[in-house]
């Protein structure tokens, strides 16, 4: 029987961001691969819509530009990904503001997906549209604990470190958050 | 909605852009640009070293010039404020070396005999002047 061939240790974040800072390209390659489309998938909800013409891709990418020059200040507080998405929520603040000067309105999302049945879409895209827009109006605080809870199945210790905050108080930011999101949905 | 409904729901929202997005085209416009920053920021480093020498030697220029500057107004205020402090070290012919030759030097010329009239002389004066010419 042939010896079974070595499985190659993934690398954790933490020896990529190592391996970043000495220098080494394609660790940052791997960091954006592994979180890119989580990233993309908040970023996506937390209403890039409203950011104007700037598209989740131009965000993801900015994301991470920022994340790689502030990495210096990453002290493990919360898992890289969850870092990565706070500051996802920055650079999504700075869009808005970008957005509102230049008063660019977006298509909506459904009305851009030209693929599958546009009825089912449309039905689909209504509720979601809902959501999108409820959350919008959320304070930001409300709207990323409830994204990195609800969406991103954090734990409220994991949300409190990376948006320094208690656990407590993110319980409370959530609750907050699904109050008012029903009662916008109802 | 009850709160179930809402998290699925909340799952689904950015599904569609997270699906779009090319992740091995964004890796590679990271890539890219933390490239050039890097380039950037190497040609910053190759550039502040030259800055620096050039703000030192200006400072070296400024803080030399002024010491030189200190030091001769110094010594020129030394040089005055000492010489009594030269003249006590003196022996008593010395002193008398040094008083003649101030006579030799400049006697004649702080009181030149026009500007001195006989009128202007004590009795004292008078009669030293008349011993003098007497030899």
């Amino acid at each position: 029987m042939p010896p079974a061939e070595p499985v190659a240790a993934v690398p954790s974040d933490a020896a990529l961001i190592a391996a970043w800072k000495g220098g080494d390209e394609q660790a940052a390659a791997e960091l954006v691969r592994r979180h890119a489309r989580a990233l993309a998938r908040f970023l996506g909800a937390s209403g890039s819509g409203a950011s104007g013409d700037a598209d989740v891709d131009d965000l993801v990418q900015e994301t991470f530009i920022r994340a790689f020059r502030a990495l210096g200040r990453f002290r493990g507080q919360c898992r890289f990904r969850t870092w990565l998405m706070t500051i996802g929520g920055n650079v999504l603040k700075d869009a808005y503001r970008k957005a509102r000067r230049t008063r660019v309105v977006p298509l909506a999302e459904e009305l851009r997906d030209t693929e599958g049945d546009p009825h089912e879409h449309a039905v689909a895209g209504e509720v979601e549209a809902r959501l999108a827009a409820g959350l919008e109006r959320l304070p930001r605080m409300q709207r990323e604990v409830f994204l990195l809870r609800a969406q991103q199945g954090l734990e409220y210790e994991e949300i409190a470190g990376a948006l320094g905050t208690t656990p407590g108080a993110a319980r409370v930011h959530f609750h907050h958050a699904v109050k008012r999101l029903k009662e916008q949905l109802a | 909605m009850n709160d179930d409904q809402l998290e699925k729901l909340a799952q689904r929202l950015g599904a569609r852009a997270a699906e779009r997005l090319d992740v091995e085209a964004t890796a590679q416009a990271v890539i890219e640009r933390l490239r050039a920053e890097r380039a950037a920021g190497e040609r910053i480093g190759l550039w502040l070293p030259r800055q620096w020498l050039r703000i030192a030697a200006a400072l070296v220029i400024v803080v030399g010039g002024g010491a030189v500057a200190l030091r001769i107004m110094g010594s020129s205020h030394q040089s005055s404020a000492s010489a009594p402090a030269d003249l006590d070290g003196l022996s008593t012919d010395q002193l008398k070396q040094v008083l003649e030759g101030v006579g030799e030097s400049g006697g004649e010329a702080v009181v030149s005999v026009q500007d001195v009239s006989l009128d202007d002389l004590n009795t004292v004066e008078l009669r030293a002047l008349l011993e003098s010419l007497e030899g």
